[in-house]
């Protein structure tokens, strides 16, 4: 029988937790995987890359499929995160989160942590590559970015 | 015979408290409201024959069930619109509309936000669907953070500063201290401005919303029984809807705009108006940049120009247009800009004793931010 002490620490909240439906399960499968993919149409003379993921192009209508994309991109525009205002970031104030736009193409854009630089250093147009990082709660690997060397 | 907008007019406003905390249902608030709309329309809930609001799924009383709570007993014609401030240019022309197709004859619109919904925060454990699955786990998912994004862009490619956000919030305030009802009356320098905790930088505290209990009711019926009644009509000159990029705060495509950016045109065509015809402007301010996107997509300066034309007093009383004479959602209060076309549709009909803007005939409203929203134009009968 386990025993409990009044000083222990409550448990850390844990982080809004996806919840993928049967377009977007191939991202979170790749994840999973190792690797950051991105919805893209089949199509030869089409091939949009689309977020958020749909299971028939927003402009062909074909097929698409998660494609492997290199995880590089430039930072459009971000945040720093100074109040606790969301579940699972309560504590570690301040964080950083950036809307990236991918190299794959223009416009295309996934939103994510920006990690292991001080706040102050992050600027928009900053060059950043992906990394996956498990989710606190177990179940989801996310990408972070960090500054591209 | 052709059907006009000017079939329809405003012809009762009707509003509650607003208060941080009012230990009241929904259903109450919204009732009150509706009712003192129709109390200042010379009208009673038995002649009520259509009701709206807008809703976004929480904390809200649905048409039909304010309806019943005040009285009315069947509807011709109900519509609860789902959607925040973006929606409620449609929730209002959704009641001229049906007014002017003959749907209903008496409409009440009407906004209420109680206490169990504050957008601000998110603190419990959830699971977020669609979009936000890729977003919420980063810690980005409250609407602070979303239109703070669009702010840094813009100080990226314009040069805008926090000053800039701060003479908006700062002129706002001082509107609202001549204000009975506004929540947040104290004047506000640019010190206090500065020193505000951050929230999402470039955010700070300052540039957010004063979320309020309260409800805000209007009430619309045909221009030709409007003559009956105890007040001037304010009809709607136009109006106009921009929804970009499936409604995404992260793919909107330029975030040194806003819906705005698309809203704008299509409302000046369809009036005929410009920049410089607007008396009063009741600007969507769910955030100081909120304005100062919009305003800027609206014409009524140049970009990266807003903070010195608050600045120079261009933005207030004596100036060029009159922003928020009631303080807006900064410092009036948080009614999801249902208080925008209260406080418009009271300054056409030069009721708003101390902070009356001289003979306001046109007022914009804006409603919305980011990626989606509407705007529409109201006048006086001298406009039409």
């Amino acid at each position: 029988m386990s025993t409990t002490t009044e000083h222990t620490d409550a448990p850390a909240s844990l982080p809004p937790q996806p919840a993928p439906d049967v377009d977007t399960q191939g991202f979170w499968e790749a994840t999973a995987n190792g690797r950051l993919a991105m919805c893209r149409c089949i199509n030869p003379q089409c091939r949009l890359w689309m977020m958020p993921p749909l299971d028939a192009c927003r402009k062909c209508a074909a097929p698409t499929n998660f494609e492997e994309v290199s995880g590089q991109g430039s930072v459009y525009t971000f945040v720093v995160q100074r109040q606790a205002a969301v579940s699972g970031y309560l504590d570690n104030l301040p964080y950083v989160v950036g809307i990236i736009e991918l190299d794959e193409q223009p416009g295309l854009r996934l939103p994510g942590r920006i990690v292991d630089i001080i706040p102050e250093d992050v600027h928009c147009d900053m060059r950043v590559q992906a990394a996956l990082e498990p989710l606190p709660g177990g179940d989801y690997v996310v990408p972070v970015f960090r500054v591209l060397h | 015979m052709k059907q006009s907008l000017h079939d329809a007019a405003v012809v009762g406003i009707g509003r509650t408290n607003y208060s941080r905390k009012s230990g009241r249902t929904p259903t109450s608030l919204a009732a009150e409201a509706c009712r003192a709309a129709l109390v200042d329309a010379g009208l009673t809930p038995a002649d009520v024959d259509g009701f709206t609001c807008f809703d976004t799924g929480s904390s809200s009383a649905s048409a039909s069930a304010v309806a019943h709570a005040i009285g009315v007993d069947d509807l011709g014609w109900c519509l609860n619109v789902y959607g925040g401030g973006n929606i409620v240019t449609t929730t209002v022309m959704g009641a001229v509309t049906a007014v002017t197709s003959g749907q209903a004859e008496v409409v009440v619109a009407y906004r209420v936000l109680a206490s169990n919904t504050r957008y601000g925060k998110n603190l419990g454990v959830i699971e977020v669907d669609g979009e936000h699955q890729f977003a919420g786990p980063h810690g980005y998912l409250v609407p602070p953070q979303w239109f703070a994004m669009f702010a840094q862009r813009h100080q990226h490619e314009y040069g805008s500063t926090s000053e800039d956000l701060g003479a908006i919030a700062i002129q706002e305030r001082l509107h609202a201290s001549r204000n009975p009802h506004a929540v947040g009356k104290d004047p506000i320098t640019l010190d206090d401005y500065m020193n505000s905790r951050w929230i999402a930088e470039p955010f700070r505290l300052f540039d957010c919303c004063y979320e309020v209990d309260g409800a805000v009711a209007i009430v619309i019926t045909t221009s030709d029984r409007a003559k009956d009644l105890p007040h001037p009509p304010v009809y709607v000159l136009g109006a106009a809807d921009s929804n970009r990029d499936g409604g995404s705060v992260v793919q909107f495509s330029d975030m040194t705009t806003m819906f705005s950016a698309g809203t704008a045109p299509k409302l000046w065509k369809r009036t005929g108006l410009q920049a410089s015809d607007i008396d009063v402007a009741c600007m969507y301010d769910c955030f100081t940049f909120t304005v100062m996107a919009t305003f800027e997509d609206f014409g009524f300066c140049e970009k990266g120009e807003v903070g010195d034309y608050f600045r120079a007093g261009r933005a207030t009383f004596g100036g060029d247009v009159v922003v928020n004479p009631h303080g807006g959602l900064l410092s009036e209060g948080y009614i999801h800009g249902m208080n925008h076309h209260y406080e418009a549709v009271l300054q056409l009909r030069n009721e708003a004793g101390n902070r009356q803007v001289p003979n306001a005939q046109t007022a914009l409203v804006t409603s919305g931010a980011g990626p989606f929203g509407g705007a529409l134009i109201y006048g006086t009968a001298a406009t039409l």
